[in-house]
C-alpha cells in the first residue's frame, strides 16, 4: 500500500535531527506564544516566517505547524490561571477553567486540557492523513470554474464567520482583493495601480502586510490597555495535573465529542479553532446531565473546547494542503509562506511534493507527543514566562516585526509597509473589521482573478458557467448562501429596528 | 463607533468608485479573447462602493449613541508614543544601522516610556541587539543597514 510508504517517507523526513530541532523549537515557542496574551498563533506564524526563508520548505512548515499546534495547548495556561485568554481559541476555556482554579483545581484543569489536546490533535492528524489524499485526488479534476467557486466559498465563509459585523468582514475581504490587484497583471502585463512607484510593480507583498496586521497591530492594541495581570497562586506540578477517576469519567466523552466536532468545523474553509471551541462548549453544555455546573468549574467545560481547538487546528490543514484554501487565519498566513517558498498549493502538492506533505503530517504526530510532555511536566516554566511584563514584551515584538519585514527583500520599503499596516490593523481591530479576511483575500486574490478570467474565456454563457458544472454550481451556491444568510439577518434587523421608530 | 463608521463608509465609498473608474479607464475591461486586466478591478471597486454605502447609510440612520473607540488618557499617550518611536526607528535605520537602532529604540521605550531601571533597560537592549545580530546577520545573513557604527 503506497499509503504506508508515504507515511514512512514522512517519518524519515521528520526524524532528521534538524527537523526534530525545528519541531521542538516550534512547540516550545508555540506554547509560549499561546500562553502570552497579545500574541496568538497568527502573529507567531507571521513573525517566524522570515526565519524560515533560508531553510528547506519542509523544515519551515514543520516549525510553523508545530508552533500552531503548540499555541492551542499554551492558550489554556493563561485562561486557567489569569482568566485572560492567551489566544482566541481559549476564550471559552476561561469560563470553567478559571472557576476550577479558584477552587484549587488548576492542576486537573491544565491536565485535562493537555490530555484532551493530545487525543484530539493526534486523532485530527490521523483524519487529516486519511482524508487529504482522497480529497486531493478528487480536486485534481477541477477546472478554472471549480477553482474559482472554491475560492469564492473560502473567502465568503472566512468572512461571514469571523468578527462581529459580517458587513465589515466583507469590506475587509474586498479591500484585500483590491490590494491584490496592485502590480503586474500576469495575463496582460499591465502594471495596475502602481502609479509609477517602482516598489508597487511587484504588488503589495503579503508578508509585511501580515506582520503589520498581526504583529504590530496586535501590539498596538495591547499598548493602549494599561492593565496588570494577576497570576493565580496554584499548584500545577507533575503530581497536581493528574486526573482523578471521577475527572476522567466525566471528561472522556467530552474529549471525544470535542474532537469530532472540532475536526468537522476545522475542515470547513473559513471556520477555524476559535469557532470550534465555542461550539464544542455549547454542545457539551447541552448534552450534559448537570448543565448547572457549567460556569462553576465543570471539567467538561475545559475538556471539550480544548480538544475541539486542537482537532480543528489539525483539520485546518486539510483544505490548505489539498485545495489551497486555508481553513483559518493562521493557515492563511502559512499558505502565503508556501507560495514564498516556491510551492504551489493545491491538489498537485501531494503529487509533486510528497516529501513536504508527508513530512508535515509525520511531524504533527511528533509535535503532539512533545506537547503532551511539555504541557504535563513543564507548566511552571511557562508560568514563569507569563511574569514578563507586557512593557518589556511589547518593544521586543516590535523589533522582531521590523527585522522580519526587512529580511524579506532587504528593503526598507517593506518595513514601511509593515508600519502602515500595523496602524491599519490597529484601527481594523478597534472598529470590528477583519484582518484575517484581508490577509486571506490578499493571498487568494491573484489566483481567484486568474481562475475567474480563465472561466469566462472558456465559457459561452458568461458568468453562468459557474452554475452549469455540478461541482462549481454547488460550491457557488454555498458561497452565495454564506453571503445571503448574514445579509438577510442584517436586513431584518434593520427593518425591525425602524418599526418602533415609525410607530412612535 | 457611529462617527468612525460614517468616516470609513464615506472614505471607502470614494475609494471604491475611484478604483472602479481608474480600472475601467486605464485597463482593458474586455479584450478579444475574454475579460482583460480591468475586469476584476472594476467589479471589486463597485462591490466595495456598494458595501461602503450600506455601512454609511446604516451609520447615518442609526440612533445609537456614539461610543468612544479610541483610548483615552494614558492608553492613548502610550499608543501614540509607541507608534511614533517605531516610525522614528524606521526613518533613521539607514543612518544608525540595525544594531544601534535596536538599542536606541529599546532604551527610549523601556527607560523613558515604561520607566524601567537603567540596569534592566541596558541589559535587555544590549541582549536583544546581540541575539538579533546572531540570528539575522550571522546565521541568516540578512544584510541589515550598518550605519555609523559599521555593524
Amino acid at each position: 500500500m503506497d499509503f504506508l510508504a508515504n507515511l514512512s517517507l514522512g517519518f524519515s523526513i521528520a526524524f532528521t535531527p534538524f527537523n526534530l530541532v525545528m519541531a521542538a523549537a516550534g512547540v516550545t515557542l508555540g506554547t509560549l506564544i499561546g500562553a502570552l496574551p497579545g500574541v496568538g498563533p497568527v502573529s507567531g506564524v507571521a513573525l517566524l516566517l522570515p526565519l524560515t526563508f533560508g531553510m528547506d520548505p519542509v523544515s519551515g512548515i514543520i516549525m510553523l505547524a508545530s508552533l500552531y499546534a503548540g499555541s492551542m495547548y499554551g492558550g489554556t495556561i493563561t485562561s486557567v490561571l489569569i482568566n485572560t485568554p492567551g489566544e482566541s481559541a481559549s476564550v471559552v476555556t476561561c469560563i470553567d477553567g478559571y472557576q476550577m482554579a479558584l477552587k484549587g483545581r488548576a492542576g486537573p484543569a491544565l491536565g485535562v486540557a493537555a490530555i484532551g489536546s493530545f487525543v484530539a490533535g493526534t486523532v485530527g492528524v490521523v483524519l487529516l492523513m486519511l482524508m487529504s489524499p482522497i480529497l486531493a485526488r478528487w480536486a485534481l479534476s477541477f477546472g478554472p470554474p471549480e477553482t474559482f467557486a472554491l475560492m469564492l466559498l473560502g473567502l465568503t465563509t472566512v468572512t461571514g464567520l469571523t468578527g462581529e459585523s459580517p458587513l465589515k468582514g466583507y469590506m475587509s475581504m474586498v479591500f484585500g482583493l483590491m490590494l491584490a490587484m496592485v502590480g503586474f497583471d500576469i495575463i496582460s502585463g499591465d502594471a495596475r495601480y502602481a502609479f509609477g512607484i517602482n516598489e508597487l510593480l511587484d504588488g503589495v507583498e503579503f508578508l509585511p502586510v501580515a506582520i503589520g496586521l498581526f504583529g504590530l497591530g496586535e501590539v498596538l492594541v495591547g499598548a493602549e490597555q494599561v492593565t496588570d495581570m494577576r497570576i493565580l497562586r496554584a499548584r500545577y506540578g507533575l503530581r497536581d495535573v493528574m486526573l482523578t477517576a471521577n475527572d476522567w469519567a466525566r471528561s472522556r466523552f467530552a474529549i471525544a465529542r470535542g474532537t469530532v466536532l472540532g475536526f468537522l468545523i476545522g475542515v470547513l474553509p473559513g471556520a477555524g479553532p476559535t469557532i470550534a471551541s465555542f461550539l464544542a462548549y455549547t454542545l457539551e453544555k447541552k448534552v450534559s446531565k448537570h448543565p448547572e455546573e457549567f460556569g462553576r468549574g465543570a471539567i467538561e467545560g475545559v475538556a471539550a473546547p480544548e480538544s475541539a481547538n486542537n482537532a480543528a487546528s489539525s483539520a485546518a490543514f486539510v483544505p490548505m494542503l489539498t485545495l489551497g484554501i486555508p481553513g483559518s487565519a493562521t493557515t492563511a498566513v502559512m499558505l502565503g509562506g508556501l507560495m514564498m517558498w516556491g510551492l504551489r498549493p493545491g491538489p498537485l502538492l501531494f503529487e509533486k511534493n510528497p516529501d513536504f506533505v508527508w513530512g508535515l503530517i509525520a511531524s504533527l504526530y511528533i509535535a503532539n507527543v512533545m506537547l503532551l510532555i511539555l504541557n504535563i511536566g513543564f507548566i511552571p516554566m511557562f508560568v514563569r514566562a507569563l511574569r514578563i511584563p507586557y512593557a518589556v514584551l511589547m518593544p521586543l515584538i516590535i523589533i522582531f516585526c521590523v527585522t522580519g519585514a526587512y529580511s524579506l527583500n532587504n528593503k526598507l520599503w517593506d518595513v514601511g509597509v509593515m508600519l502602515v499596516f500595523g496602524a491599519i490593523g490597529y484601527v481594523m481591530k478597534k472598529l470590528d473589521y477583519s484582518p484575517a479576511a484581508l490577509t486571506l483575500a490578499l493571498v487568494l486574490g491573484p489566483l481567484a482573478e486568474r481562475a475567474l478570467r480563465q472561466s469566462l474565456i472558456i465559457s459561452d454563457a458568461g458568468i453562468m458557467i459557474l452554475f452549469m458544472r455540478p461541482i462549481s454550481a454547488v460550491l457557488t451556491l454555498l458561497a452565495l448562501a454564506a453571503v445571503a444568510v448574514p445579509a438577510a439577518r442584517a436586513l431584518r434587523q434593520a427593518l425591525r429596528g425602524r418599526a418602533p421608530a415609525a410607530a412612535a | 463607533m457611529r462617527r468612525a463608521d460614517q468616516i470609513a463608509g464615506a472614505g471607502l465609498l470614494l475609494l471604491g468608485v475611484a478604483f472602479a473608474a481608474w480600472g475601467l479607464r486605464s485597463y482593458t475591461y474586455w479584450g478579444p479573447t475574454g475579460p482583460g486586466s480591468g475586469f476584476f478591478p472594476f467589479w471589486l471597486g463597485l462591490i466595495m462602493a456598494a458595501l461602503a454605502a450600506w455601512l454609511l447609510l446604516g451609520a447615518i440612520r442609526s440612533g445609537a449613541p456614539d461610543g468612544r473607540w479610541l483610548p483615552q488618557g494614558r492608553g492613548l499617550h502610550r499608543l501614540v508614543t509607541v507608534l511614533g518611536v517605531t516610525a522614528a526607528l524606521i526613518a533613521v535605520l539607514k543612518v544608525v544601522g540595525m544594531a544601534l537602532g535596536t538599542v536606541l529604540f529599546l532604551v527610549v521605550i523601556l527607560r523613558f516610556v515604561e520607566g524601567l531601571r537603567w540596569t534592566s533597560t541596558l541589559a535587555i537592549a544590549l541582549g536583544t541587539a546581540a541575539v538579533n545580530y546572531l540570528i539575522f546577520t550571522y546565521w541568516l545573513r540578512v544584510p541589515f543597514p550598518v550605519g555609523v557604527l559599521g555593524i
